[in-house]
C-alpha cells in the first residue's frame, strides 16, 4: 500500500472539502432564495462536472491552468502536475453534489419561518444562523458528504493534470491504476478496502441524514391549557 | 400611552389595485373581506414584508414607509418597526422548544429566558415551555405564537386569519384572551379575517376590504345596521334584501312599494326622491308572524303581509322560515319557543308583519345595481 498516496489523498480532499463548502453553500443560499435572468444557465453550467467524461473536465483543467492561460501568463501561478492540481480537479466534481443537495434543502425551509424572524428584530445575520440553516442542516451535512466523496473518488480528471508523479502528486485512486498495471495485486487490494471502506461510511453516513428523526404518531387532544398525549 | 397607526398605501396587484387608508389607535380593527381582496397585503406592508407602490405608513412620529413624488423615500425593514405578525399556521421554528421559540427575539441569556418564561406564563402555557412545535396542538401553537410575536414589545400586532384553523371553542377562547391582551397593554391591533363571526367576536371597529378599496369603515354596530352599499350589505350576510319604488316621502317616514304592498320606512337622509328606486333590507330576527286570534298591538297599521309558508329548518341559534310573500322569498328567524301554538307547516297561509325601523335603505353608491336583489339565499 502507498501510505504516501493515502496521505496525500487525505490532504487533496481535506482541503477540496473546505473549497467545496465555502464555495457551494453561498452558491446555494443566492440560488435558492433569488431569482435573476438567466440562473437556469448558472445552474446547469454548475452541474455539468457531473455528467462529462472525466476526461473532458480534465482537458478544461488542462486548458485553464497550463501555459497560455491567464492564470500562467498573468500572475505567474504554475499548477500543472503539482498537487494543488489535483484539489482543484477535486472541488470541481465535489461541488455539484454540494450544491444540488444544499441548494434543495435551503428552498425547503419555509419563507414564512425567515419573514416571522424579520418581524421579530432578528437580523438578516442571525436569520441565517439560527433559522436557514440549521433548517437546512440534514440535506447541507449530506451535500459536504456526498462532495467530499466524490473529491476523494477523483481519478480522471486528476490523472491528466497532476501528471501521476509517486510520492509527489499521486492519489490513493491513481496509485491503484499504477499498482494494477505493475500488477502488484496485494497492494490494490488494499488500497482498494480502504477505498470502499470510506465510500461505504459516506454513504451510510447520509442514509442516515436523510431519514428523518422516527416521528412518533400522537393524538394531540385539543385542549386549551392541558395536553393529552396518546403514542 | 396613545398611539395612533396611520396607513395610506397604494400597491398594484395583478387583477387589482390596493388601495386602503384608515388610522387606527389602540383598539381591535378586523379587517374583513372575500380572500383576494388585499387583506394579507395590507398587513404585509405594514409590518414591510411588502413594498407598496407609493404612499405613507406611520406610527406616531415613525414613518415606517414613505414615497410620494417630490418627498424623500422611505422604507424602515421590517426588524425596526418593532411590529408583532402572528400567521394563519403558526411559523414556529420548528427546531426550537416553545420557550426557545420566545426567547430568541429577545437574545441570549438568562433574562431573556425568565421574561420568555413570564410570557408562557401570561399565555398560560408554563407546563409546556420544553415542547417542540410538533408535540403542541394548534391552539397551543398559537399561543406560543402570540408570546413570542409580544417578545419584542410591539406597540402594533397583526392577525393575520390566525386562528382560521382551529376549532370553534378554542377559538372563542383565543378571541377572548386577545381582547383582554389588547385592553390591558393598550396595544394597536390589526385582525384579518374573512369570517364574520371571527369579526364580531373581537372586533370593535371594522373596515370592509372589496377588491382592493376599504368599502366601509365604522363601529361594528354601524356598518352592521347601516351597511354604506348593497355590496356591503351582502358580503355581511344580510338577508331579505328587497328593491323598491319610494312611492311617498312625509317627514321621516317612507312608502315603498313592493310586490303589491305599501311598505312603511324610516326616511334616510338625504331622502330619495319619490318614483325613485331604492334597495332596503329587513333583519329576519326582526319579522314576526301575526298571530290570526290575537289583537294586534304594535304591528297595528304597519307592514302588515300576506304570507304562504315555504320551509322551515332549525338553525344554531334560530329556527328560520322561508315564506313567499308574492313571488319573492322572505326569511324569518325567531326563537325555538316562539309560535308553538301556531301551524306553521309548509304550506300555510300566515300574516308577517314588521316595524318600519325594521326596514333599512342602503344608499345606492355602487355604479352596478343590478336589480336581481330577492332571491334570498337557502343556506345558512
Amino acid at each position: 500500500m502507498s501510505w504516501s498516496a493515502f496521505w496525500l489523498s487525505l490532504q487533496v480532499t481535506t482541503i477540496a472539502t473546505l473549497c467545496i463548502v465555502l464555495i457551494g453553500l453561498p452558491l446555494a443560499l443566492v440560488l435558492a432564495r433569488r431569482t435573476f435572468p438567466g440562473q437556469i444557465v448558472v445552474e446547469t453550467m454548475l452541474m455539468l462536472p457531473l455528467v462529462l467524461p472525466p476526461s473532458v473536465v480534465g482537458y478544461y483543467l488542462l486548458l485553464a491552468l497550463g501555459s497560455g492561460s491567464p492564470l500562467v501568463e498573468w500572475f505567474q501561478i504554475r499548477l500543472l502536475f503539482s498537487w494543488p492540481a489535483a484539489v482543484i480537479a477535486a472541488v470541481v466534481v465535489g461541488l455539484p453534489l454540494m450544491f444540488q443537495s444544499s441548494r434543495a434543502a435551503l428552498s425547503n425551509v419555509d419563507p414564512q419561518l425567515e419573514q416571522a424572524a424579520r418581524t421579530l428584530g432578528l437580523s438578516e445575520w442571525r436569520i441565517l444562523w439560527r433559522i436557514t440553516l440549521p433548517l437546512a442542516r440534514r440535506g447541507i451535512i449530506a451535500g459536504v458528504i456526498l462532495g467530499s466523496a466524490r473529491a476523494l473518488g477523483e481519478f480522471g480528471a486528476t490523472l491528466m493534470v497532476t501528471g501521476n508523479i509517486p510520492g509527489r502528486t499521486q492519489t490513493l485512486p491513481v496509485a491503484i491504476y499504477d499498482a494494477v498495471q505493475a500488477q502488484r495485486y496485494a497492494d490494490a487490494h488494499l488500497m482498494v478496502l480502504v477505498m470502499t471502506g470510506i465510500a461505504f461510511a459516506g454513504l451510510w453516513l447520509v442514509r442516515r441524514l436523510e431519514q428523518r428523526p422516527k416521528s412518533q404518531t400522537m393524538i394531540v387532544h385539543e385542549d386549551l391549557y392541558g395536553i393529552h398525549v396518546e403514542r | 400611552m396613545a398611539s395612533t397607526l396611520s396607513v395610506d398605501i397604494q400597491r398594484r396587484l395583478e387583477s387589482f389595485t390596493l388601495r386602503v387608508q384608515f388610522t387606527i389607535g389602540a383598539e381591535i380593527l378586523v379587517l374583513f373581506g372575500p380572500s383576494g381582496a388585499g387583506k394579507t397585503q395590507t398587513l404585509q406592508a405594514i409590518a414591510g414584508l411588502m413594498k407598496p407602490d407609493a404612499g405613507r405608513i406611520t406610527l406616531d412620529e415613525t414613518v415606517f414607509f414613505q414615497r410620494y413624488p417630490g418627498q424623500p423615500q422611505i422604507n424602515l425593514p421590517p426588524q425596526r418597526r418593532r411590529i408583532g405578525y402572528v400567521f394563519q399556521q403558526y411559523a414556529l421554528f420548528p427546531h426550537m422548544t416553545a420557550l426557545d421559540n420566545v426567547a430568541l427575539p429577545m437574545g441570549r441569556g438568562r433574562e431573556a429566558r425568565r421574561r420568555a418564561y413570564e410570557l408562557l406564563d401570561q399565555m398560560k402555557l408554563v407546563h409546556l415551555a420544553q415542547r417542540m412545535p410538533h408535540e403542541l396542538s394548534g391552539g397551543q401553537q398559537q399561543r406560543v405564537a402570540i408570546a413570542r410575536a409580544l417578545a419584542a414589545q410591539p406597540n402594533v400586532l397583526l392577525f393575520d386569519e390566525s386562528f382560521s384553523a382551529l376549532d370553534h371553542a378554542v377559538r372563542t377562547q383565543l378571541h377572548a384572551d386577545l381582547r383582554a391582551l389588547q385592553a390591558e397593554r393598550g396595544l394597536i391591533v390589526v385582525y384579518v379575517t374573512h369570517n364574520l363571526d371571527d369579526a364580531f367576536a373581537v372586533g370593535q371597529r371594522i373596515a370592509i376590504l372589496q377588491e382592493g378599496k376599504i368599502a366601509q369603515i365604522g363601529a361594528l354596530a354601524e356598518v352592521c345596521r347601516f351597511p354604506a352599499t348593497l355590496r356591503v350589505a351582502q358580503m355581511l350576510g344580510l338577508s331579505n334584501i328587497i328593491k323598491g319604488r319610494v312611492v311617498a316621502v312625509e317627514l321621516d317616514r317612507l312608502w315603498l312599494e313592493w310586490e303589491g304592498y305599501r311598505i312603511e320606512a324610516v326616511c334616510p337622509s338625504p331622502p330619495p326622491a319619490p318614483g325613485s328606486w331604492v334597495t332596503a333590507f329587513i333583519r329576519p330576527e326582526e319579522i314576526r308572524l301575526v298571530y290570526p286570534d290575537r289583537p294586534l298591538t304594535r304591528f297595528a297599521g304597519h307592514n302588515l303581509l300576506a304570507a304562504r309558508i315555504i320551509e322551515q329548518r332549525p338553525g344554531r341559534r334560530l329556527n328560520h322560515l322561508w315564506v313567499a310573500v308574492g313571488a319573492m322569498t322572505i326569511e324569518i328567524a325567531h326563537p325555538y319557543t316562539a309560535y308553538i301554538g301556531m301551524d306553521i307547516s309548509a304550506g300555510q297561509d300566515v300574516q308577517i308583519g314588521f316595524r318600519p325601523e325594521s326596514v333599512v335603505i342602503i344608499p345606492d353608491h355602487s355604479p352596478q345595481s343590478v336589480p336581481v336583489y330577492s332571491q334570498v339565499s337557502h343556506h345558512l
